[in-house]
């Protein structure tokens, strides 16, 4: 038996998997700051008459990092920045910055070497501000972090206490903003976060599990929770990866879908192609930063079944506020809702008051209630076919460096259109028509995050850089630089390296029980000429479990 | 108010292709210019767009060239990308989506000229002219200019424009007596229908950012506004940088970006640049920051001090001395009289020879041009190679352009030459390229076939 989690900002969902079927779901109004209590009664609840010995898996999602974030309730960090020379770097408002000397370059040479004073300075100037968080990041690090190294040790030397991260380890790819971005999250909810698993153990420990407890990742993967805590910004954004992969668990497989989650405020849009949720190119923006963090492509509309509608002149206008509850649940002004129970489409609210919204709405355009409620629906159908069309467009504007890249392109539009959350049954037909697709209303839609999150598996990359010129060696996602052992590797042994880097990291991680296949997702082998002779090679190789879900979802008793 | 509109760029480093492993134009060219874009950030600018590349169709091709046989023997994938990348991004600029553009793409192109028979300098596809005639026939584009910065002479740009009134070309390069190609010197200024259309500017080896800028403020942008286009394409070679191993110029990324600033190209499109470390992504980033209307000023090669370069007087001098004459010339170009060019005859000769470094092979080639007081006249190219053998061997092919402004008696004449020479069985194949009508055709001897390419 499995037990997914989903803590989100107003309410805990539990799911109880047994034998790929549903036996038992939950939705818990969250307790004002005891996450505890909410984890205790949301489990009471799934777990009546159910033997604890038989739970062999629990996994979390959770947007609690996310809220955080956005509520700015992170702790304050200190700077520490290497930029050396390129472009103009950009204002870290929310950060105390401090610039120090020392450079690196794309081949992890050093251009201009630390000044240790100038290091001494900006500890006391931390200090003296009352900082003991600092994230320290060099341009490049990725391929030399010995400066970041150094930096920690000096500061280590004067200020032993202070939480110091690290850029080539918080962020490991090339995108200084970005690993900024990420070192500094890091640093910031590390503590916060360590008592938010520190709830989610006690209340396990409460009820005598003992199973092995994952956390889901914005990329659709899980991790041990245990290693959660060294770099919580990797759960931000899982609450809209586990719906997507709930959806994926609850549509057969193999198929190709476009996943359509309306809920109050927003329209959450995502695609499964082949049987696998999209992954975006680029790392997720949180708030108004760009990270380096991986996540399912996932686009939001600011639009919803609470938005409010109104009419400006002639014009039926959607805002992306929302102004409280609909109508006919006794808001103040109509919203999309209100049109659907008009138009017989939703069961939610006073149906009365639903046809007071419309003709309130109609009456300045000479419209009947129907007809107004029609035009709304229309109009809301209308902005989210618009998105979803760009959605596609993006997703072929991707950029290609290869030749086979480009010669590989195609088109694809889905075939279901898959409804989530409270609003979709009354749009999902409608937008269905319009993208050329069959409309799809899964069961358990209202707690399909939790299922997600049951169903989800661990996810490993590893990308493996060997300069034989240079003869360094470095893993992105770890942060792991070294000299090569062996003078001259083929690609073969590249490879291999990289795959056995990969279960050993996985073996270390407890999840290789999980890792079924090892795919390769990109091989690039570059010969270094200097004066045309081949002086080297530069081996760029990145693999990943394959990734899926452990199974699909019935419908249970 | 309207929202500042961003450049684009179409970023295309081909690494899964080469002309050869330790050739200079291999798959490492633009490693590291991704490496340095990659790490400061730059495609997440709000100002940059990042765009697809997209592969050119033959058509596309065969309106600035006639490939020998064809479009597919000339060309791999990673060409017609090239091309294809510089087209997409003039779509979107006549598009009004993007202000500006940069192609940074691989292979280049501006030493390959209206003939294709094989590699010049690197280059088998001329992207800027497909680009040109991409914009002439799609947008009706009337009036073009061709600005190259790269250190060696635009031959192959050169050659394609050289009788045509409509674009301005002009290069600017190391002295042709010091590198290849060994072309591009002052007196070559268009043909008699297309004079002072092709300026070259030749610079003498240790030319500095001070000269090289002098260059654009007092000759170049002058004769831009005067010409007045409508749409200018930078074809951005990034040899003239100090550390390049081809060239002896000491240029650096601020002097390219300055350059840059000064000029705004509609277009730039990576040309040649082989300090693959040094220059590379220096330059690139630097280029792109100053499209994008973003500080540049931090970007600096890791040796780079400011006046670290003191260009010798004798140098300068002779800059100086080049601009004056050239502002001369362009002063008085239009009191020169066609009859004058040409001596009154109604046909202009230039005998080629065309050298393919590459491979190593000779073209000969017999081009004449109807000169003619409507319009920009025809041009007939009669080539062969006098001592190849093996599949290069075409025999001796017959190739006809029309320009897209020619007058009908134009037309009528160039449509006989074309015919006849069908009958002529010296040539194992005939081309003609009438861009008025936006027709192609192939004429292959042996088997009596004659093809359109589709459009
Ligand atoms: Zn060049
Ligand atoms: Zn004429």
């Amino acid at each position: 038996m499995y037990i997914g989690i989903d803590v989100g900002g107003t309410s805990t969902d539990a799911v109880l998997l047994n034998d790929n079927k549903v036996q038992a779901t939950t939705k818990v109004f969250n307790l004002p700051d005891d996450l505890l209590g909410s984890l205790l009664q949301a489990l009471d609840k799934i777990l009546q008459d159910v033997p604890v010995a038989k739970i062999e898996r629990v996994v979390l999602s959770t947007t609690v990092i996310t809220n955080w974030i956005a509520e700015n309730k992170q702790d304050s960090v200190g700077l520490i920045l290497m930029p050396g020379p390129g472009r103009k770097l950009q204002q870290y408002r929310k950060a105390d910055v401090h610039i120090i000397t020392g450079a690196i370059d794309y081949r992890g040479r050093e251009i201009i070497p630390l000044l240790e004073e100038e290091i001494l300075d900006t500890i006391k100037a931390l200090k003296d501000k009352g900082y003991n968080k600092v994230a320290v990041i060099g341009k490049f690090s990725p391929r030399n972090n010995t400066h970041e190294l150094q930096v920690m040790k000096i500061i280590k030397k004067h200020q032993p206490k202070w939480l110091i991260e690290l850029g080539h380890i918080a962020g490991g790819e090339l995108n200084f903003p970005r690993r900024v971005a990420n070192t500094l999250l890091t640093c910031a909810t590390k503590e916060k976060y360590q008592s938010f698993v520190k709830s989610i153990r006690a209340a396990l420990k409460a009820r005598n599990i003992v199973a092995p407890v994952f956390i889901m990742k914005a990329d659709g993967g899980t991790m041990t929770l245990k290693n959660s805590e060294c770099s919580p910004v990797e759960t931000i954004f899982s609450g809209p990866a586990a719906s997507t992969l709930g959806v994926q668990s609850l549509t057969p497989a193999g198929g190709t879908s476009l996943v359509v989650d309306i809920g109050g405020t927003t329209t959450d849009l995502s695609l499964i192609l082949s049987g696998q949720p999209l992954l975006s190119s680029k790392g997720v923006l949180l708030g108004d930063q760009l990270t380096q963090v991986r996540a399912l492509a996932v686009k939001s509309v600011p639009i919803g079944g609470d938005s409010v509608l109104e009419i400006i002149g002639k014009e039926l206008i959607i805002y992306s506020e929302r102004a409280g509850q609909p109508y006919c649940l006794g808001g103040p002004f109509p919203t999309p809702t209100d049109a659907l129970n008009v138009m017989g489409l939703t069961g939610l609210g006073d149906s009365d008051k639903a046809w007071e919204a419309m003709q309130l709405l109609g009456w300045k355009l000479n419209m009947s209630p129907v007809e107004m409620a029609r035009k709304a629906i229309n109009l809301m159908v209308d902005m989210i076919v618009t998105e979803i069309e760009k959605m596609f467009l993006e997703w072929e504007q991707e950029p290609a460096y290869h030749t086979w890249e480009v010669t590989q392109k195609r088109k694809i539009r889905p075939q279901n259109v898959v409804g989530v959350g409270g609003g979709a049954v009354g749009f999902i037909p409608k937008i269905a028509v319009r993208t050329g697709g069959t409309p799809v209303l899964l069961p358990y839609a209202t707690v399909a995050n939790a299922i997600g999150a049951v169903v989800a598996k661990p996810t490993l990359q590893i990308t493996l850089r060997v300069d034989t010129e240079q003869q360094k060696i470095s893993i992105a996602e770890t942060g792991y630089q070294s000299k090569l052992a062996q003078p001259d590797l083929d690609e073969q042994q590249v490879l291999a390296l990289a795959k056995s880097e990969l279960i050993n990291r996985a073996t270390s991680m407890n999840i290789d029980d999980d890792i079924s296949a090892v795919e390769v997702l990109r091989q690039d082998v570059f010969n270094i000429v200097r004066d045309m002779v081949t002086t080297g090679k530069i081996h760029d190789v990145c693999v990943q479990t394959v990734r899926g879900i452990h199974c699909h979802v019935g419908v249970g008793g | 108010m309207q929202k500042q509109k961003r450049t684009g760029l179409i970023f295309f480093p081909a690494f899964d292709w080469a002309i050869s492993a330790t050739h200079p134009e291999r798959e490492e060219r633009l490693l590291y210019t991704r490496d340095q874009f990659f790490e400061e950030g730059v495609l997440d600018l709000p100002e940059i767009a990042e765009y697809p590349p997209v592969v050119a169709t033959p058509h596309e091709i065969t309106r600035a060239h006639f490939c020998i046989p064809g479009v597919d023997y000339q060309t791999v994938t990673a060409h017609r990308i090239a091309a294809g990348a510089a087209i997409h991004l003039s779509d979107r600029i006549m598009s009004g989506e993007i202000k500006n553009g940069f192609a940074i793409v691989r292979p280049p192109g501006h030493h390959a000229m209206r003939v294709v028979r094989g590699n010049r300098g690197f280059c088998n596809i001329n992207n800027e002219a497909v680009v040109v005639e991409h914009l002439r026939r799609v947008y009706g584009v009337k009036r073009l200019a061709i600005i190259d910065t790269d250190v060696h002479h635009g031959d192959g740009t050169q050659e394609i424009y050289y009788h045509d009134p409509d674009v301005l070309f002009i290069s600017f390069h190391q002295d042709g007596r010091t590198i290849f190609p060994g072309t591009g010197f002052m007196d070559e200024l268009g043909g008699p229908t297309a004079y002072a259309s092709t300026i070259n500017i030749p610079l003498p080896p240790g030319t500095s950012d001070k000269s090289f800028l002098y260059v654009m403020e007092n000759l170049i942008l002058p004769m831009i506004k005067d010409f007045d286009p409508e749409f200018v394409i930078n074809s951005a070679g990034q040899d003239n940088h100090y550390t390049d191993p081809l060239g002896d110029m000491l240029i650096t990324a601020q002097g390219y970006a300055r350059m840059t600033a000064m000029l705004q190209p509609d277009l730039a499109v990576l040309e040649g640049g082989y300090a693959i470390e040094t220059a590379l992504p220096y330059v690139n980033l630097a280029i792109l920051l100053a499209m994008a209307g973003r500080d540049y000023s931090y970007v600096t090669e890791p040796d780079y001090q400011p006046d670290k370069f003191r260009e010798d007087a004798s140098v300068t001098e002779y800059v100086h001395k080049t601009v004056a004459h050239l502002q001369n010339v362009w002063k008085n170009r239009l009191a020169k009289q066609q009859s004058q060019l040409v001596s009154h005859d109604k046909y202009y000769y230039r005998q080629k020879n065309i050298h393919y470094d590459t491979e190593n092979f000779e073209e000969k080639q017999l081009e004449k041009v109807r000169v003619c007081a409507q319009c920009p006249g025809h041009i007939m190219l009669d080539s062969h190679m006098p001592q190849t053998t093996g599949i290069k061997e075409c025999g001796r092919v017959l190739a006809v352009s029309v320009h897209n402004r020619c007058c009908e008696y134009c037309i009528a004449e160039a449509w006989d030459v074309y015919k006849n020479a069908k009958k002529d069985e010296r040539y194992s194949y005939v081309y003609m390229q009438d861009k008025t009508e936006d027709t192609f055709l192939t004429f292959r001897r042996k088997d009596g076939r004659e093809w359109q390419t589709e459009g």
